[in-house]
């Protein structure tokens, strides 16, 4: 659980991660300082990885990422994606929806000069997500289906990208995921 | 050579017909994804009633679609030109794929003359659907081994406003109507947001072995030995299916309407495997190990299909 999260976070670094996606990931970054840590985290590592970090940064981490930002013109280019997410998680009151906004922009106020704001600072990782009870979706709907139902849910929905090209009722195939109802099997 | 005359103005009828039915096909198509539209439809199946909202807009940007269950716990299916995301309440899954995307106008296919072999097409005239006027276009399979559809078609912008899937003997397997539609040049921007958080949710993603040009190359390490007449592969894929999961074989095949795909995985043990035959609608997925290899089709084709065309799978090297 998550590990997935942690990748979603990377593919949000990297740029990497669909807009729908984005919205999801922004609520839970509103929420949850560990993770909007974590995020800071792997925006250092991913400059410095691409070397655009200064030679020396300072050991206090907040202090040191204000700095960097401030001196290095493409850290402010790449950061601005961050400044404009944590700039209002910073000011507590504002709502969620408001990161919502701030993540779905981010492709584009890239160019934008950023203000770093005090949530850049680390915090204690909190391992506060537990693992939850997966029931696969097509669990209740087969005669004599056995094993692994959740990797069919997986095929199901790449399946339905080459069925939606090729046939002819649009979305229509997705009718099927949304439709069936695993509470109504269960009740029969 | 009396008959000549009579026999060519019959076969050219027909062919008329067939063409006159795939012009409201093309239109249809052409509307489901150029026009912005925020529905109400119900989805019947299985002796089920389900209500759903379906939000399409179409821009510069590309498409960008909403599909939310209106009846039973949360569900919704969020797709643009990047993502596909599925945000299932009961099972507490948000599943991510990567959309492929769409050419301008792909969907009836242009070849009517191989459609026409395995399809018969026809149009059966007009009915009332919703308060709008509809033209009704039936396409009927030739054999068993496929579906058939029925379409009535809004004669004003072309939206589909019914449509039926059936069965060789045009029995309803599945139904969808719309009970409202509003079709607009613009639509509010949270029309197509989601209203499930994913919170809390197992998320998974699938890799992104597709978009490695590399994975596309070579050929299937497995061969399909029995496919109903008319099927060809048109794509081949060797990807990952999930982040940090083994490469997977993906073969498609379509006969120009139905689609449907082959999938070969190394199984990591028997115990997990998934076997025999699942249904979803009018989808259809079988399952068997081969080799130590998990071999699914899934297809919107009958369960027999499916079923012949997985237990036909083997390893090309032992093909002898």
């Amino acid at each position: 659980m998550k590990e997935k999260l942690h990748e979603q976070i990377s593919a949000l670094v990297d740029n990497e991660l669909a807009e729908t996606e984005q919205v999801l990931l922004s609520r839970r970054l509103a929420e949850d300082a560990s993770l909007r840590s974590r995020l800071s985290r792997y925006q250092l590592i991913s400059d410095s990885l691409q070397n655009h970090l200064p030679r020396k940064i300072n050991p206090d981490f907040n202090i040191g990422v204000q700095l960097a930002l401030q001196d290095e013109p493409a850290v402010q280019a790449r950061s601005a994606r961050l400044a404009r997410l944590f700039k209002p998680v910073a000011g507590l009151a504002v709502a969620a929806s408001v990161a919502v906004v701030a993540v779905l922009s981010l492709q584009s106020v890239r160019q934008e000069i950023p203000s770093v704001s005090p949530a850049l600072a680390t915090a204690p990782v909190v391992d506060e997500l537990a693992p939850v009870d997966v029931a696969p979706l097509l669990a209740n709907t087969s005669s004599n289906v056995s094993g692994d139902a959740q990797n069919l849910d997986i095929y199901l929905v790449n399946h339905n990208e080459f069925a939606v090209n090729r046939g002819m009722q649009g979305i229509l195939p997705y009718v099927r995921l949304v439709g069936h109802d695993m509470n109504v099997d269960d009740k029969e | 050579m009396k008959w000549l005359l009579p026999a060519l103005l019959v076969v050219t009828g027909q062919s008329l017909a067939q063409e006159n039915a795939r012009q409201w096909l093309d239109g249809m198509s052409n509307a489901l994804q150029s026009l912005n539209y925020d529905g109400t439809f119900v989805y019947l199946h299985d002796g089920k009633l389900e209500s759903m909202r379906i939000v399409h807009q179409a821009s510069e940007q590309g498409e960008q679609e909403r599909l939310v269950s209106l009846t039973g716990s949360p569900r919704e299916v969020l797709r643009d030109n990047k993502a596909v995301t599925c945000i299932m309440a009961d099972s507490k899954s948000v599943t991510v794929g990567q959309s492929r995307p769409r050419p301008p106008f792909p969907v009836v296919p242009d070849d009517l003359d191989r459609l026409s072999r395995y399809y018969r097409l026809q149009e059966l005239g007009e009915d009332r659907i919703a308060g709008h006027m509809t033209r009704v276009i039936t396409i009927t399979p030739k054999d068993r081994f496929r579906y058939g559809y029925r379409f009535w078609i809004d004669t004003g912008n072309y939206m589909l406003l019914k449509s039926d899937l059936t069965d060789v003997d045009g029995v309803a397997i599945e139904q969808v109507m719309f009970t409202r539609l509003d079709v607009s040049d613009q639509l509010s921007a949270v029309a197509l947001q989601p209203s499930l958080t994913g919170d809390g949710y197992n998320w998974t993603r699938q890799g992104d072995g597709s978009l490695n040009t590399a994975a596309r190359q070579g050929s299937p390490g497995w061969i399909v030995k029995r496919l109903p007449v008319g099927f060809q592969m048109t794509d081949f894929q060797r990807k990952r299916m999930r982040r940090g999961g083994v490469s997977a074989e993906h073969m498609v095949f379509s006969d120009g309407l139905a689609t449907l795909s082959v999938y070969i995985e190394k199984v990591k043990s028997e115990a997990e495997a998934f076997l025999g035959l699942s249904s979803m609608g009018a989808m259809n997925a079988f399952g068997a190990v081969v080799d130590g290899y998990q071999v699914t089709v899934v297809g919107e084709v009958p369960p027999a299909t499916v079923q012949m065309v997985a237990a036909s799978v083997q390893q090309a090297a032992s093909d002898s």
